[in-house]
């Protein structure tokens, strides 16, 4: 079972990225996605991979996936037909959400309508209270009437959102099952088991997704492993969740709302582990591609989590790894807003036409067209690529930019570079200094097609002194989803004033967490070497209305589980978390824990890349050379270099290009890169 | 163009502007996050901004409230009038509340203001605003009706320096917060608010190393300058001529009822003159309006109406001229009390696209709910002893659009606050949600009909509380456009233990709720938007598949329309 495998299924490609455990070995390829049926790719691009690189299929011992099935069902609205069972008096709920609108000056733009709509969901009479006590009994001639009503209402799926099921799941658990045993054909998704905390209005609405999401999912998942089945039986299939590591693909069929970012998830999975192996353990990724750029923070081997994003305009409370969307891409689009102020995105030329450069009809500044003429990308287009790019071209689209600026043309594109940074430099300090962390303790990684030609002005910005560029930049998410570990999250939800007396029911819980961490590790994780678990808080000062992620301490195994900390040292570790998000805290005041959560991780094998002994510091020497307009008012002669011919140890100073497959890397003058022994790129900024 | 690059440039001012959006964002965040009041936290009822040193307001956070423009501008004028700029040393802070002296809208709104000094050159002010949850005055929360003098309203604060050159002063300090109940909270948004301020000053002080004081100052103006000349471009594609308008608020609580807002608009060229002339004079109750109040709500109707992207700084506030009569609801004096001006702000927002729905039809709406519902629920938590006190506002309905329905139960115009969750009041407070539902039948009909308003209906438990609530549009129903119906008036009510239902007054106080007693909140749907018999068959027949409209309202309002077969 020598091979991992990691699939990553982007819009216009699907990355595959196979690693031979034995010899070391490692494969990339790179097939045209499919959108229709997304597994279509996977399989012909396994195929493909398999018979170019001779390897048995049979070989391969696991396979992990990125999916964007999930998310992009969400984006167009292509879920399943659902219901939704809520309690009496609060069906309107749902679509009230928090009754505030997207945009505060904008008449026409509203939050979008809610997946089921209003005659398609049903009230039971059914209460339960604050402390989870049933205030009004679920009657059984009530859950045999809803049973009705969803029956003929049609449906493939059917969502159970009762207030306070986070408290007492017994009422929805009812409905629940009364569902299955009738109308066995319907996916069933309770809020209890899909979100169990509290804030109705998110959890419904995560709950709703996760319903509408089901059938989706659960049919593309079948195809993928049957599929898989036929051409590599022994491999373990890991789907990855969004907040990086994986899960079965029956878990990913039920709960298909876990997958919302398992894409860009497994990105940051891939940048910690390169970090770790570069021994960076701060770092913010830059992953840029034609439409969009995707910033990142990790912190000590960690990527921050968070559980208050967005998918598709619905809120969605679950674990996922807290990456900031900014439109710049290399296809994003120049142009004049109504004041005369030029702006850069979020519109993008896309993959069709694309930039102008590309030669396929596209006119418009963009980028990528920016990028050229300025001498940053190679007229001849990536190394290796089949695709010329076309300066006349880009030269046509960018010249009214620069007409209308007055500037030369190589100025204009200089300014257009310089804006998309700005937005990018605004998404990292919105994930960084507006955190409390300071960008200039952290190496930034470039990831994409775009992020490394970037990432020296984007640094420059943020006063970050290093940049960390991986060796094979455009498949980092594969590469990340072949070093997932698997994981499974558990919580519970309620309000324990941190006092001595109540630690004992926060201890109780925890103990509920890790029984239900055994159970999973039988199920789901008997692949993994070692189990781990990590205990963490989300508390507050009682009366606040936010809550903040405290860490309390992790444990091998997953037989005690981590040691609840007693109240004083409790209080002392919010303090600290207080302290760096706000600046300040009060240690006299009441705290209170609102959830309980527990991460078991089940750590499966990881790729060692055997490390390359630093020879010499001169490697080959450059290939070519070609002007290249670092600032805007002169191009500076700069040497070329290939990336794959390279040697750990060389050092190459700036001004110079260093060109691969998948990324071209940009030294500044007075910047030095460094290739370390495992081929990463280390980019000294001078100051 | 010789290479050298002029530094305001239209590339160079982005990627200033960018950076200065950056510092609003992110003290704007830091504010929220570190604030006590739920006002701030969870409701987002605060503002950050940047002020040139001639008060010109030159960024504000993208999440700032509309209604928060003209404060900021407010207080800087009354800051400068009374602090010759001379007098301001680095390290000072300006503190400021009052409407009727100091540029405030309400005694809640605590503003801040902080001088930025580069190399001993005053370049900028860093500001913020932020809603405490309780100021003083007669009742806790500082927002109740019922008063007839801005004294009972809570403390008044003029402009005063509450750090001089570094130095808290800690005699103006303790004087604040002895005026205010539950000091402790209110000092920690103090500390909030003083660390958003120097936060701003430092990474103010951070752009103006990397592009120098005189940069920063010319990209100031010339924001402003380009803002304002958008805003012209867009008000000269306005058609010419005079429009009015005229509706009237539902009553004080004191007595006055069917107040009128009168409304000429004089459009010509590049020019828009607000003509307020005719509106009612000041009245008893809390729902008067300083000018500045006056100024950000037909701001935000003009930007909303011409160009919801645009900038908002001074180059917005230059272009609308704005005529009131001193002494009158729109433009009160002291000691008139104003804390429920976001009603009248609301109204007035009504009244500007009413004048202006002919010039502009593609981009005028029906009347919203024109209200800022608000219930607040007290008393004393059976089980802990300790009084508590739940406040909310609530949405209703959006009017009706010219390609599309208005959005059901949403906040609208100048105030755009989340509803608190039923998990959460039920945990915190001894209170029960029976119901929080959408209103049949309460959004008017039309091509595109207007939203629904909502409901909300609230019990105590173990306990009797008291309910307080200001409701408007509950006797003046919100008005179609363009043939659209008017959608339904709100309404309290109070359901005594057999079941019997009493309507309370439109802005009742001190209501006594028993156990097993109900509070009814309905809010008020919003008007459409032309003819109902232009509304496509499509949307008739979701309009009764929904239940959103009962048979008998589509029989009225549809006629045949409602026999087409589904």
């Amino acid at each position: 079972m020598a091979w991992f495998i990691g699939v990553d299924v982007g819009g216009t490609f699907t990355d595959l990225y196979a690693f031979d455990q034995v010899s070391g070995a490692e494969y990339a390829y790179k097939t045209p996605s499919t959108p229709d049926d997304p597994s279509r790719a996977i399989l012909s691009g396994l195929d493909a991979l398999c018979d170019e690189e001779g390897i048995a299929p049979g070989d391969i011992g696991r396979l992990g996936h990125g999916t964007t099935v999930a998310t992009n069902a969400l984006i167009q609205r292509r879920g399943a037909t659902v219901a939704l069972v809520t309690t009496d008096g609060f069906r309107d709920l749902l679509e009230i959400g928090r009754q505030t609108r997207p945009k505060m000056y904008d008449l026409k733009a509203d939050y979008p309508p809610p997946l089921v709509p209003r005659e398609r969901r049903f009230e039971v009479v059914e209460r339960v209270g604050p402390r989870g006590e049933v205030l009004t009994a679920l009657s059984d001639a009530a859950v045999q009437s809803v049973v009705r009503a969803v029956a003929a209402a049609n449906v493939e799926g059917c969502a159970v959102c009762f207030l306070f099921a986070f408290l007492n799941p017994a009422h929805e658990r009812r409905v629940g099952d009364a569902l299955r045993a009738a109308l066995p054909d319907i996916h069933i998704s309770l809020s209890s088991d899909v979100q169990p905390e509290f804030r109705e209005y998110e959890r419904f609405s995560t709950t709703v997704q996760n319903a509408y999401l089901q059938p989706v999912v659960t049919r593309y998942m079948t195809n993928l492993r049957n599929g898989l089945t036929t051409r590599a039986p022994q491999a373990a299939i890991g789907i990855n969740q969004s907040s990086g590591g994986l899960m079965s693909v029956e878990r990913a069929g039920d709960y298909p709302i876990r997958t919302a970012l398992s894409g860009p998830a497994a990105g940051a999975v891939g940048a910690v582990h390169i970090g770790r192996l570069a021994g960076r353990p701060n770092v913010i990724t830059l992953d840029m591609g034609g439409t969009s750029a995707d910033v990142c923070l990790i912190r000590d081997y960690q990527t921050d989590i968070s559980n208050e994003q967005e998918v598709a305009g619905f809120p969605v409370r679950l674990p996922m790894v807290d990456i900031n969307t900014v439109g710049a891409g290399g296809g994003s689009i120049a142009w004049f807003d109504r004041d005369g102020l030029l702006k850069v995105g979020p519109e993008s030329a896309g993959a069709v036409p694309g930039p102008a450069c590309y030669g396929a009809g596209g006119d418009r500044p963009t980028v990528s067209d920016a990028n050229l003429l300025l001498g940053r990308l190679s007229p001849k287009g990536l190394l290796g690529g089949t695709m010329a790019l076309d300066r006349a071209a880009a030269a046509a689209a960018v010249q009214p930019v620069a007409d209308r600026l007055r500037f030369t043309v190589e100025k204009a594109a200089h300014g257009i570079l310089g804006i998309v940074v700005a937005n990018m430099v605004r998404a990292i300090r919105a994930i960084s200094v507006e955190r409390g962390h300071d960008p200039r303790d952290f190496s930034l990684m470039p990831m994409g097609g775009a992020g490394a030609l970037h990432a020296p002005d984007v640094a420059r910005s943020l006063d970050m002194r290093e940049i960390v560029v991986p060796p094979s930049p455009g498949i980092l998410c594969a590469q990340g989803l072949v070093v997932s570990d698997l994981k499974e999250d558990f919580v519970v939800s309620g309000r324990y004033p941190v006092q001595d007396d109540v630690l004992d029911d926060v201890a109780r819980s925890i103990g509920d967490l890790v029984a239900d961490a055994r159970r999973w590790a039988e199920t789901s994780a008997r692949d993994a070497v070692r189990q781990s678990l990590e205990l963490s808080f989300d508390m507050r000062y009682v009366g606040q209305n936010f809550e903040l992620r405290v860490s309390a301490g992790a444990a091998d195994g997953l037989e005690a589980g981590p040691a609840a900390p007693d109240a004083d040292a409790l209080r002392r570790l919010f303090f600290e978390v207080h302290d760096r998000n706000y600046g300040f805290y009060n240690p006299d005041d009441p705290v209170e824990i609102v959830n309980i959560r527990l991460t078991a991780r089940g750590v499966l094998p990881k790729p060692q890349p055997a490390a390359a002994e630093s020879r010499s510091v001169d490697g080959p020497g450059a290939v070519a050379a070609r002007p290249v307009w670092f600032a805007a008012d002169a191009a500076v002669d700069s040497q070329v270099f290939d990336r794959t011919a390279l040697q750990p140890g060389q050092t190459i100073p700036g001004p110079a290009v260093i060109d691969q497959l998948d990324a071209t890397v940009l030294v500044f003058p007075g910047d030095t890169a460094r290739v370390d022994e495992q081929r990463n790129l280390i980019m000294e900024l001078a100051l | 163009m010789n290479g050298r690059s002029d530094p305001l440039d239209p590339v160079t001012l982005e990627i200033l502007f960018n950076a200065l959006r950056s510092v609003t964002d992110e003290t704007f965040v830091a504010l929220m996050r570190s604030a006590y009041s739920t006002n701030i936290k969870e409701r987002r009822d605060h503002s950050t901004a940047i002020c040139d040193p001639e008060g010109r307001l030159v960024v504000q956070a993208d999440s700032s409230l509309p209604i928060h423009l003209a404060s900021m501008v407010g207080m800087m004028d009354a800051l400068r009038v009374k602090f010759p700029l001379d007098s301001i040393a680095e390290g000072d802070l300006f503190v400021a509340n009052d409407p009727h002296v100091a540029g405030g809208t309400h005694l809640p709104d605590i503003n801040m203001a902080m001088p930025v000094f580069v190399n001993g050159r005053l370049v900028a002010f860093v500001c913020n605003i932020a809603h405490h949850a309780d100021v003083g005055g007669m009742a806790p929360g500082s927002m109740a009706g019922g008063m007839s003098e801005i004294y009972q309203e809570g403390l008044r604060i003029p402009v005063v320096r509450l750090i001089r050159a570094g130095e808290l002063q800690q005699d103006i300090f303790d004087l604040l917060l002895l005026n205010v109940r539950l000091p402790e909270e209110r000092q920690g948004d103090y500390y909030a608010q003083i660390s958003s301020c120097r936060l701003g000053a430092r990474r103010l002080d951070e752009i103006a190393e990397r592009y120098s004081a005189d940069v920063l100052s010319s990209a100031f103006a010339e924001i402003i300058r380009r803002t304002e000349r958008r805003m012209r471009d867009a008000i000269a594609d306005v058609p010419d001529g005079v429009y009015t308008f005229e509706d009237v608020m539902d009553d004080d609580g004191l007595g006055a009822v069917d107040i009128p807002i009168k409304l000429r608009v004089d459009v010509s060229g590049d020019r828009v003159r607000f003509d307020f002339t005719g509106t009612a004079p000041q009245v008893r109750g809390n729902v008067n309006v300083t000018l500045n109040a006056t100024q950000a709500s037909v701001c935000y109707s003009l930007k909303a109406l011409l160009d919801p992207d645009v900038p908002n700084n001074q180059g917005v506030l230059n272009v609308c001229e704005i005529t009131t009569e001193p002494g009158t609801l729109l433009d009160c004096e002291a000691p008139s009390p104003v804390a429920a001006r976001a009603n009248t702000c609301q109204r007035i927002v009504d009244v500007v696209i009413g004048a202006l729905k002919d010039a502009l039809p593609n981009a005028a709406v029906g009347a919203a709910n024109g209200a800022n519902t608000t219930a607040v629920f007290s008393g004393r938590d059976p089980e802990s002893g300790r009084d508590y006190l739940y406040l909310e506002t609530l949405g209703g309905g959006f009017g009706g659009r010219d390609d599309r329905d208005g959005k059901d139960g949403v906040q609208v115009h100048i105030t755009n606050t989340s509803n608190l969750p039923v998990e959460a009041i039920e945990m915190e407070y001894p209170l029960r949600v029976v119901s929080y539902s959408l209103v049949p039948d309460s959004g008017g009909a039309g091509e595109y009909r207007g939203g629904l308003g909502l409901r909300r209906v609230v019990t105590p438990v173990g306990h009797e509380c008291v309910f307080n609530g200001a409701g408007e549009r509950f006797r003046n129903p919100p008005w179609g456009v363009f043939g659209g119906g008017d959608g339904a008036m709100g309404r309290f009510a109070h359901i005594h233990a057999d079941g019997a239902e009493r309507g309370l007054e439109i802005k009742p106080s001190g209501i006594v709720v028993r156990p097993g007693e109900q509070v009814v909140v309905e809010t008020p749907g919003a008007g459409g938007y032309g003819q109902p018999d232009n509304r496509a068959k499509a949307a008739l027949r979701a309009d009764r598949r929904s239940g959103k409209f009962s048979d008998a309202y589509m029989a009225e309002h549809y006629g045949e329309a409602t026999s087409e077969k589904d």
